[in-house]
């Protein structure tokens, strides 16, 4: 009892003599949810600026005599003549294991009913990234779990490679796969399965999305079990434009925990587009000047960024990284425009995503020709290196003979055998949404292809015969498929894998 | 009133001229500059006077201190304030007295924007901030 009496007793001691030192500053002009405030002489750029009533500011603007503040909030109660002053607060997020789970807003508040977020530490939002001494070079990867993907574009952590898009082309669902299949992989490792699995967590940040689009994909992640392993930071159509603008670095911090503690996180960004847009009106209504498309010159800076702190760092820092998905959509296909032509100068690759192929049915609806990832096959597990190596080259020629083929009807046996071939990994290729595949699954179906088993398969029969044949592996063979998942190579399963599928093949009609 | 960058600029010109050598505020200096733009009527000359005004009323708060308090202050306090703040503001530093109960005690010292408050009344806020 007497400690807590003398705990008050030094508290009001201190209070006696405290004088508080502070920086004010008078709201001269109040509109479109941007402060004029006179004075603030020792405000910082990007500092926190507090306004009457618990509402926060951003100082974003520093003039001679005034500072332009973007409110955080709804500032109806604000007026001209209310005094505010500054924090000495960078904004920053909460971070931590404890927001997985959970789905808060860009100043990391609680979404969901919840309760309260536990944070370990608090980040500001807006970070340096790491520089160059840190980093190393990306070689282990994110298996998406989306066949074509893991074939033919491979993501490793660290990299930064973009999805890329006209409007309802699938470039969320391709985010939602990658992160449902790192739920999978993480609770399969957590099993004792995948031997040397380091768990990826996800990051998923909304920006200007529909709140019913935003709810779809939280079930979607609830149903798929990963809301365990995931973040989600939603700045939807409804939020300020401040918050649009600021999700994305409010998502990264919380990344770059993971980070830091030596593990490693995957970011998705859903849209870019969105983003710079709520950044324009930001700038337009702090009256920046602006460039082409009316964006403002630092639109770019905007997202490099951001984009530069995903990485890979080395061991001396702890071996951590951050992938990041940013997601770009185009009007039309034009990769020209400007965001899309900076993003892609930005990131380590894109997936283009083609309006054509999703309605011919081809989905998830990939670009072969132009999808590329920079960081390529150092990449790739061995296992799907091995059988895949030329699928990437065969589709392109496939795509080519076909124009071709339309024309000639005589057509010498070598060609024919590549158009077979050609429209067969097409048909493997397309794969339902939220289904992500295993390694193993994955390196079976691309071995079985690469040794011919599906060519007596008629074409509108391959998806049928590959669904029958992941039925098979995952139910009798069981053993196979957990030694080809640990090891991730080849080398001690092929004979085992070839009578598996001479066995399949004989009972398959 | 739509101020455009030039006159902005034009008054900040303006205001300098007011200054002398050693950073001083001439009050003389101003009213000279407010008659002469009268009289000469450049473009813009009342977005100017505008302008020059604000400017003037911004400088002037830097160098006034408004000294809050319960109660009068004694006169051996005012002298004491008067010495330590224009110690640290300049000695053209003007201090101006105001007598506010809702401090409830202590005082409150604003200059420009900065603002040291020693105040009971924010000491009570600071600790229901604290508790909250
Ligand atoms: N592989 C797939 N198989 C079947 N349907 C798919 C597949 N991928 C996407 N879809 C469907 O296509 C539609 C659009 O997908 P999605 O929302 O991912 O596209 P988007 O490009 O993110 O769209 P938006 O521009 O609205 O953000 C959805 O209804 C989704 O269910
Ligand atoms: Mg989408």
């Amino acid at each position: 009892m007497s400690s807590i009496l003398q705990e008050i007793e030094t508290e009001i001691a201190g209070l006696k003599t405290s004088v508080t030192k502070s920086n004010v500053g008078v709201v001269r002009e109040i509109g479109d949810g941007v402060a004029k405030v006179e004075g603030l002489s020792d405000a910082m750029l990007n500092e926190m600026i507090e306004f009457p009533g618990g509402l926060f500011g951003l100082a974003l603007n520093l003039e001679e005599t005034e500072v332009g503040c973007v409110l955080l909030g709804s500032g109806e109660n604000i007026k001209a003549g209310d005094e505010v002053k500054t924090t000495g607060r960078l904004l920053s997020v909460p971070v931590g294991k404890g927001l997985l789970g959970r789905v808060v807003n860009t100043l990391g508040e609680p979404l969901d009913g919840k309760g309260p977020v536990k944070a370990d530490q608090f980040y500001p939002v807006e970070k340096l990234a790491p520089g160059i001494i840190t980093r190393k070079s990306v070689s282990v990867p994110v298996q998406t779990g989306i066949m074509s993907i893991d074939a033919m574009i491979p993501i490793g952590r660290g990299q930064r490679e973009l999805i890329i898009g006209d409007r309802a082309t699938g470039k969320t669902t391709i985010a939602i796969d990658t992160i449902i299949s790192q739920a999978k992989q993480n609770k399969a490792a957590e099993q004792g399965k995948l031997s040397g699995h380091k768990p990826i967590y996800c990051i998923y940040v909304s920006i200007g999305q529909k709140q019913s689009s935003v709810a779809r994909t939280i079930k979607i992640l609830e149903d798929a079990g990963a809301m365990e392993y995931t973040v989600i930071v939603n700045a939807s159509a409804s939020d300020s434009a401040v918050s649009q603008y600021l999700a994305p670095y409010a998502g990264c911090s919380i990344g770059e925990w993971f980070m830091d503690q030596g593990q490693d996180a995957l970011i998705v960004f859903d849209d870019l587009s969105k983003q710079a847009v709520a950044y324009r009106q930001v700038s337009l209504v702090l009256k920046r000047p602006s460039g082409r498309e009316a964006y403002p010159g630092d639109v770019f800076y905007l997202h490099s960024r951001l984009l530069e702190r995903a990485a890979r760092v080395n061991e001396n820092y702890g071996g951590g990284s951050m992938t990041a998905l940013p997601i770009v959509e185009t009007q039309a296909g034009d990769v020209s425009a400007y965001i899309p032509t900076n993003v892609i100068s930005i990131t380590d690759g894109q997936i283009f995503l083609e309006t054509d192929l999703f309605y011919q049915g081809i989905r998830p609806a990939i670009s072969v020709g132009l999808s590329v990832s920079r960081v390529g096959s150092a990449a790739q597990t061995k296992a799907i290196k091995k059988v895949s190596g030329t699928t990437k080259l065969d589709l392109a020629q496939f795509r080519e003979l076909q124009a071709f083929a339309q024309f000639g009807s005589d057509l010498d046996a070598a060609t024919k055998q590549k158009l077979d071939r050609g429209a067969r990994i097409v048909e493997l290729f397309k794969q339902q949404q939220y289904q992500p595949k295993s390694l193993p699954i994955m390196v079976s179906s691309l071995y079985a292809m690469q040794k011919g088993y599906f060519d007596n398969v008629p074409v509108d029969r391959i998806r049928e015969c590959q669904g029958k044949l992941e039925e098979y592996l995952t139910t009798r063979k069981e053993a196979l498929m957990d030694k080809l998942g640990n090891e991730k190579t080849l080398d001690n399963v092929e004979s085992d894998l070839k009578t598996a599928l001479e066995d399949f093949k004989a009972s398959w009609k | 009133m739509k101020i455009s960058k030039d006159a902005v600029r034009a008054s900040r010109l303006l205001l300098r001229a007011c200054f002398d050598a050693s950073g001083r505020l001439h009050t003389s200096r101003v009213k000279r500059v407010v008659k002469l733009v009268g009289e000469k009527k450049p473009r813009n000359y009342m977005a100017i006077l505008h302008s020059f005004q604000r400017l003037v009323r911004l400088e002037l708060e830097k160098r006034t201190a408004v000294i809050e308090s319960v109660t009068d202050l004694s006169g051996e306090m005012r002298e004491r304030l008067r010495v330590d703040l224009q110690k640290k503001y300049g000695e053209d530093l003007t201090l101006n007295y105001f007598i506010n109960p809702s401090l409830i005690g202590g005082m409150r010292v604003k200059v420009g924007s900065h603002v040291w408050d020693g105040s009971v009344q924010a000491k009570l806020q600071a600790l229901g901030e604290s508790l909250a």
